[in-house]
């Protein structure tokens, strides 16, 4: 009790922590809402600076970043349909298709209340069965990995709207072009023509503002075509239906707030058991670590549509479906803290640079940690509380930012969406190959739409394409070549998983040939 | 009035481009090349080390990851760079390896050595509750059964293979008595170690430090003396294996960069090696920090490159075979692939979406205008620099979508060095600087 006391006065007492709570939040969502630029390059920014820092005030810093940031993901994702983080790639349809409809503001509402309980509903986990739940991350070999990818890339066909075929094409895709560049298990360079530059691969983020951006300003480009009207008042969204005829306190505070945080709320009271089971999904996807916040969206979505009542709105501006995928990727941020305080694992990419910041500070994670340094490990989860509540206002006034960028005027914004997409593409590694990829896959998101082919399935593809090969090389020479190592009946896990693949495909494949049979066409 | 806002655009860009130190060195942000991803023990030393040097030169000192291809990106990347002084790279025992494995041209002839940072040597784990305490009983245990025991600790024909494949032979085994599974990298190979995935892994002691409490247990370190933060880990040589294999990361510029700029690099990064800060950080981090000066480094990287053309043209390799190539996967994704096109073309021909609006020719145009713009910025960012390939394809796209000049001169002017300021100086994405160098 004395070393909860003692972790009380550390966070609250010491205005560093406020003063970084506070930068690092801001900081966050400008972050995570430009595309391109993500949490864990933001950390590695951070990084010299720590060094100043005393510990509690460096992950405050570190931990209300990311948080934001994932969250900020959604605003770009809502507004134009360039996913801020991959995180936020598997609703990318369903929020811009709401944005088309005037419910923005709606749409992020909800995104931001469900990231904030998503990320609550970690943190208490983190606390509550941390040590129980890191065990379950041990469990984790190479075979259990490869059908927990396999089931995330079943999710991406899942959740597809249309025929399912064409989501299995588009994944397909996705899968191919991440077999480009050296191939991690061979060390062995494939369709790379001898460039150096493609020993890398493609870039996933680079193609994900291709595949999303660059071809929704071609697809706008020739809607443009279609209206003659020279008239600049035509804009990306519909028009909120705000009324003007109320008081100015009505009108500038109480109004948005309800319209933003109101719907979001009510609909997270009403399906208090999803956001459970979505929030249970991330913790224990971000806690693997070798699986973060992306997978945890794709298959908390996969999930929800299974279980929901109308299936046929997901990808088409299913609210329930934007609910369930941000409580999950934020709930997946406390998840990867598991592992990495418990045993000194990292469970992603942003916790592998925070444990290398506590080794700095002579602070060795693992099992020690919770004897040595208590008041720390509770100050992390105070911290954990204070960056997801800190999250709400700030998320709100960034919302309220964002919506002036449905008002600008569509031929003036499709030339700067353009430039960031440039720009986006470019910082990650700063290299101009990445913006000839972003283009390649801008006009390949251009045809591939048109053709009502999703987009979506083919950046998960690339995500999910490397680690499955390399487990799939992993397991079968682990069993000298026989099939037999994916089904080991010495790893119940894997057995288990592979269960649960089967049945995925066995009820959509049922469900398919029923659909069928009801409306011949 | 087109003309006008051309000319004040020039004007202002004079203007901006005023404020610029040609004489000095370094007065332009640096750029450190690291080859490997943030998170990693490579990337935190990076960073600290551009850290320490941009207090010495006054100028940003930025960490660029440029990873993938196991090193291959970033090296060659570093080895290509402008010889101006402002692109280092951060040069990673990979440097001596890739080119023996005909991966890349890239050697360390290519590189001018600057200053070595630090050596760690291989080191051999297994689970605490396995069976084995001692390297001998390991060595008995595969000598029992060749071919069952699974290794790893990084990708195929990389060091840590490397280095377990070199004791297996100095011991008189062979090395494909044990199973080696590629693995992306230490982290990975010991969470499968936790998992059961394999039975030993094999990579540095500062890589596995936080698992060394209870979670996993130390044979002996392929070091010629005990390392300092880990001297109750004994050598190979005191079990009587005459083995050692270490990896090395040092500072390097590419050739034909200015001997006084060199020096100014050199001397800072002296500076930097040598200061408390850094000592502190790599005592806490576990490594050393045997920094060695350029010329000494010069000729150990010659020796390293010889050491390894041996290991990796000996039989050592030669007797490690692998079952499923490099294309497997592809193969295999190409016929799903041919199978949804052909299942797709059945049903219904890919017909285009119903929403979609058809493409008339000056839609096309259009299209091929937005396409273009990026092509040329593509082209003229690194010689023209960014600002004015910016302003001035954001001036030609508003024209084209008939925006009126009031509203897009002021946007393009305003928003480009906006953005410039943004990205360049605050989040310290290298921005093309070209002919204004802001």
């Amino acid at each position: 009790m004395e070393q909860v006391l003692e972790a009380f006065e550390l966070v609250f007492a010491n205005p560093m922590v406020w003063v970084a709570v506070f930068l690092s939040a801001t900081f966050g969502v400008f972050i995570g809402s430009i595309p391109g630029l993500t949490a864990t390059m933001a950390v590695a920014l951070l990084v010299p600076i720590t060094y100043w820092l005393e510990p509690e005030v460096a992950l405050a810093a570190i931990v209300t970043m990311v948080a934001c940031a994932i969250f900020a993901g959604d605003i770009p994702t809502t507004l134009l349909r360039i996913p801020g983080t991959p995180a936020s790639a598997a609703y990318a349809d369903d929020a811009k298709a709401l944005t088309n409809l005037g419910k923005s503001d709606t749409a992020l509402g909800v995104a931001l209340v469900c990231s904030v309980a998503g990320g609550l509903f970690g943190a208490l986990v983190l606390m509550g069965l941390g040590h129980q739940l890191a065990k379950i991350a041990t469990l984790f070999s190479a075979v259990e990995y490869f059908w927990l990818y396999l089931l995330g890339l079943s999710s991406a066909v899942v959740v597809s709207s249309g025929p399912k075929l064409r989501a299995l094409l588009s994944l397909t895709i996705g899968l191919l072009l991440s077999t480009v560049g050296l191939s991690a298990v061979h060390s062995q360079a494939r369709f790379t023509f001898g460039q150096p530059e493609l020993f890398d691969g493609i870039g996933f983020i680079p193609a994900m503002i291709g595949l999303f951006g660059v071809s929704e300003v071609l697809k706008n480009l020739i809607d443009l075509q279609q209206d003659h009207t020279d008239s600049t008042e035509d804009r990306v969204g519909g028009e909120n239906q705000n009324s003007l005829d109320v008081g100015r306190m009505q009108r500038f505070v109480y109004q948005p707030i309800k319209s933003v945080l109101g719907s979001g709320s009510e609909l997270l009271l009403t399906r208090k058991w999803h956001a459970l089971r979505s929030g249970g999904i991330g913790v224990l996807i971000g806690m693997l670590p070798g699986a973060g916040a992306d997978i945890a969206a794709w298959v908390s979505l996969a999930v929800s549509k299974r279980f929901s009542n109308k299936p046929e709105a997901y990808g088409k501006g299913s609210i329930e479906g934007i609910a369930d995928a941000t409580t999950a990727n934020s709930a997946a941020l406390a998840g990867a803290w598991i592992p990495a305080l418990v045993f000194g694992i990292p469970g992603d990419s942003v916790t592998a640079i925070v444990i290398g910041v506590l080794l700095m500070k002579n602070i060795t994670p693992g099992p020690e940690i919770f004897e040595k340094q208590a008041p720390l490990v509770y100050s992390i989860y105070l911290i954990f509380i204070l960056a997801n509540l800190v999250l709400i206002p700030i998320g709100f006034l960034a919302i309220k930012a964002g919506g002036f960028i449905v008002r600008i005027p569509r031929r003036v914004l499709l030339p700067i969406i353009l430039l960031f997409c440039v720009l986006g593409s470019y910082a990650l590694n700063s290299s101009y190959f990445d913006i000839g990829t972003m283009l390649v896959m801008g006009l390949l998101g251009f045809v591939l739409e048109r053709r009502k082919i999703p987009l979506a399935p083919v950046v998960l593809g690339l995500i999910l394409g490397p680690p499955l090969e390399e487990r799939f090389i992993q397991t079968i020479t682990g069993s000298d070549g026989s099939l037999a190592g994916f089904l080991d009946p010495q790893r119940p896990l894997a057995l288990g998983l592979a269960a649960v693949f089967a049945l995925v495909w066995v009820s959509a494949i049922v469900m398919g040939i029923r659909q069928k049979k009801s409306n011949p066409e | 009035m087109r003309n006008k806002g051309v000319i004040a655009l020039c004007l202002l860009l004079a203007v901006l481009s005023g404020c610029d130190r040609q004489d000095s060195f370094p007065n332009r942000p640096i750029l450190l090349i690291c080859p490997w991803s943030p998170g990693g023990g490579t990337d935190s030393i990076s960073r600290h080390i551009a850290f320490l040097l941009e207090q010495d030169l006054g100028v940003p000192v930025n960490v660029v990851n440029a990873t993938g291809g196991s090193g291959v990106t970033g090296h060659t990347r570093g080895a290509t760079a402008r010889p101006d002084g402002y692109t280092m790279t951060m040069v990673t025992v990979e440097l001596s390896m890739l080119h023996w494995r005909s991966l890349t041209n890239i050697s360390y002839k290519d590189f001018k050595p600057v200053i070595m940072l630090n050596q760690d040597a291989a080191a051999l784990f297994v689970r605490t509750d396995s069976q084995w305490t001692s390297l001998g009983e390991l060595q008995e245990a595969i000598r029992q059964n060749p071919g069952k025991l699974k290794a790893s600790g990084t990708a195929f024909g990389a060091i840590w293979h490397v280095a377990l494949a070199g004791w297996l032979t100095n011991v008189g085994l062979n090395p494909s008595d044990t199973i080696w599974i590629p693995m992306g990298g230490s982290k990975p190979s010991l969470v499968e170690l936790l998992a059961g995935g394999v039975d030993m892994v094999c990579c540095s002691l500062p890589e596995a430090r936080v698992l060394l409490a209870d979670k996993v247990r130390c044979l002996g370190v392929m070091a010629e003396e005990r390392v300092p933060a880990f001297s109750d880990v004994p050598t190979f040589k005191e079990l009587g294996v005459d083995w050692q294999v270490l990896g090395y990361r040092g500072l390097a510029l590419p050739l034909g960069v200015p001997q006084d700029r060199y020096e100014i690099l050199a001397a800072a990064a002296r500076r930097a090696v040598t200061s408390d800060a850094y000592l502190e950080f790599v005592a806490n981090m576990g490594a050393d920090a045997a920094a060695m000066p350029s010329e000494e480094f010069r000729r150990f990287l010659a020796k390293a490159d010889e050491t390894f053309g041996q290991i990796m043209a000996s039989e050592v390799f030669s007797g490690v075979t692998r079952k499923y190539g490099a294309m497997f996967f592809p193969k295999l994704l190409l016929g799903l692939l041919a199978l949804c096109f052909l299942g797709c073309l059945g049903i219904d021909r890919f017909r285009v979406s119903e929403d979609a609006q058809t493409i008339t020719a000056s839609g096309m145009l259009d299209l091929a205008i937005a396409v273009g713009c990026i092509v040329l910025y593509l082209v003229l960012a690194e010689f023209v620099g960014f600002i004015v390939t910016a302003a001035v394809l954001l001036f030609l796209l508003f024209w084209r979508l008939r925006v009126r000049w009031i509203v897009a001169l002021p946007v393009s002017l305003a928003l480009v060095p906006l953005l410039y300021q943004i990205f360049a100086v605050g989040l310290r994405v290298p921005l093309p600087r070209g002919w204004l160098s802001w």
